[in-house]
């Protein structure tokens, strides 16, 4: 987590993540139901001032360029192209015609996914992994069930590390791991033996540390050290949330 | 009167998919306020036994035991580890696996045990900030643990138990990754939780350390205990090199120093003892051969 102190961000920061969990789903599945892909896209652009706002502007138009862009031409392509849904052709290209049922699906479906990935890598950003499963296990979560998300989430920045050591290793006893991507392979490869044999350790002795620590031995009451507040800045933000989810149904209702 | 605190009865273990037995008929007393170290080659079975002392053997590792061990009263058998840990509390040797993996900073890590027992939110920032300025981490409080450096990680474990204020604190080679200075902080302040009435198992193989501390010495050979007493008795053994653990090298250095039977006491095992010891010889000397 990048820390940004501007005083939006730290406004971000601050909110309560079972919000910014609701906020996600909300924004997600109302762009999915709201029969027209505009609302999406406004809200797309709501999302990146955000993300410019609290300081990840950069990474966050990274990502919609390097997964949005990809990802929306093809659902174009075979939508709009190919789908049998497709009545009204609003473009001939010679091999295919291009419809508008397909091409309205298609950017309504990388609206959402877009919306859901910018969202959420947002709510990554602005949030510490401890604080959002704090709050799920204060509203109720199986305090199990909050162990392994935790501890999945920060498996991977744990292996990263061990590989780096390993590669370090090598690199010093001559082993070249830069290069073409063969020879990079070729490094790589003789890693996963050792990094998955130490894993296996790694991960008796981390339930050995559980054990200790004594996991479990309060049945599903244990105290945090993390303490999450549901301010009346939650309350509205959850509410306005909410609001758009339903108001996202009445042009179906209609 | 001191009373037993650790009573293990001819306990012998083997691991599930091993041929050997790991601990052979072990069979020790340890009482309260009492200073142990256990030493032996690589091999020996001491982190066994440290697994076995904190209920790790037979509740959590798959295996086959033999005999009983008591910890202040309680069969390691019949209860939890986590219950057993209000009562003893473990720190092994790779640091970076001894850490919760669900913290952030390294306040919340100290904090993990207290939450497992429940430990009241405000209480927890009083005992955090008590440890983090005798573990001397005060400033990596705020730190993510998965950013630090070996010898910071395994303060922050050794903290991690000690905050849980057990009756005894095993200690599996605890200072391996830290440097000379940080390991002799550490055990300056092991030394002064042992005074304060904590019991403390150690592992380590450093033989001056252990001359230094320890009240009782046991040594390990392929699972048995084939030698224990007191530092003295244990280092002055003829059968000690048999079991491959050299004394403390003020031992070999007065023991080769000063002739055989000149004194009562011929040999030191602690640097206190040794610069004693060869001040008074020398000075011995120079009264009774004064140089022109
Ligand atoms: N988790 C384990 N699974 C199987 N065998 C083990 C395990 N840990 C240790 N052993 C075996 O038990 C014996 C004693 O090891 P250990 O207690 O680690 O010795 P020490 O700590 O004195 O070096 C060794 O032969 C070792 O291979
Ligand atoms: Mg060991």
């Amino acid at each position: 987590m990048e820390t940004i102190d501007n005083s939006i961000a730290v406004l971000v920061r601050n909110i309560n993540p079972i919000t910014k969990l609701l906020i996600v789903f909300c924004l997600g599945i109302g762009c999915l139901i709201y029969p027209l892909p505009f609302v999406g896209y406004g809200i797309l652009c709501l999302l990146v001032i955000l993300g410019i706002l609290i300081g990840q502007g950069k990474q966050v138009l990274k990502l919609i360029a390097g997964f949005g862009i990809p990802v929306t031409l093809m659902l174009l392509f075979i939508q709009g192209l190919y789908s049998p849904k497709n009545i009204t052709m609003i473009a001939d290209f010679g091999f295919a015609q291009m419809g508008l049922e397909g091409t309205m699906y298609a950017l309504k479906i990388s609206s959402t996914l877009l919306i859901f990935l910018a969202a959420f890598y947002l709510m990554l950003q602005t949030t510490k992994n401890s604080e959002t499963v704090a709050a799920l296990t204060q509203s109720g979560l199986n305090t199990k069930i909050g162990y392994l998300i935790l501890a999945s989430l920060n498996v991977v920045p744990q292996m990263q590390r061990k590989v780096k050591v390993i590669q370090e290793a090598q690199e010093s006893r001559g082993v070249e791991i830069s290069g073409s991507f063969i020879q990079r392979a070729k490094a790589f490869l003789p890693l996963i033996g050792p990094v998955v044999l130490s894993s296996l350790t790694d991960a008796q002795e981390r339930g050995m540390t559980l054990e200790i620590r004594g996991f479990g031995i309060n049945g599903d009451k244990p105290t945090s050290y993390i303490k999450v507040e549901t301010t009346s800045l939650d309350i509205v933000l959850r509410i306005i949330a909410i609001c758009f989810l339903i108001s996202s149904l009445i042009p179906r209702l209609l | 009167m001191t009373s037993t605190l650790i009573q293990v009865s001819h306990f012998s273990y083997r691991y599930n998919q091993e041929s050997e037995v790991a601990l052979k008929n072990v069979h020790l007393e340890v009482a309260a306020g009492e200073f142990v170290a256990m030493i032996g080659a690589n091999g020996s079975g001491k982190s066994t036994l440290c697994n076995a002392l904190v209920g790790l053997i037979p509740n959590y590792f798959v295996g086959y035991s033999e005999g009983r061990i008591t910890v202040d009263g309680k069969d390691t058998a019949s209860v939890s580890v986590g219950e057993l840990s209000q009562t003893i509390g473990l720190v092994f040797q790779n640091p970076f696996n001894q850490l919760s993996y669900t913290a952030d900073t390294v306040a919340e890590e100290l904090a993990y045990g207290l939450g497992n027992r429940g430990v009241p939110r405000d209480e927890m920032f009083s005992k955090i900030k008590k440890i983090a300025e005798l573990m001397q981490i005060d400033e990596l409080l705020d730190k993510n643990p998965l950013e630090l450096s070996g010898g910071q990680v395994q303060r922050v474990a050794l903290a991690s138990a000690i905050i849980l204020e057990p009756k005894i604190l095993v200690l599996d080679e605890c200072t391996t990754q830290l440097d000379p200075i940080g390991s002799e902080q550490i055990m300056d302040i092991i030394k002064k939780l042992n005074e304060s009435g904590i019991t403390i198992v150690m592992v380590d193989h450093d033989m001056e350390r252990v001359a230094e501390l320890a009240d009782k010495v046991y040594v390990l050979q392929h699972g048995s205990i084939v030698l224990g007493g007191t530092p003295e008795e244990v280092f002055c053994s003829p059968q000690l090199a048999e079991f491959s653990v050299s004394p403390p090298d003020y031992y070999e250095i007065t023991k080769n120093v000063i002739q055989p039977g000149y004194r009562e006491k011929d040999f030191a095992l602690t640097e206190s003892q040794a610069i004693a010891l060869l001040q008074e010889v020398l000075y011995e000397d120079r009264n009774q051969e004064p140089q022109a």
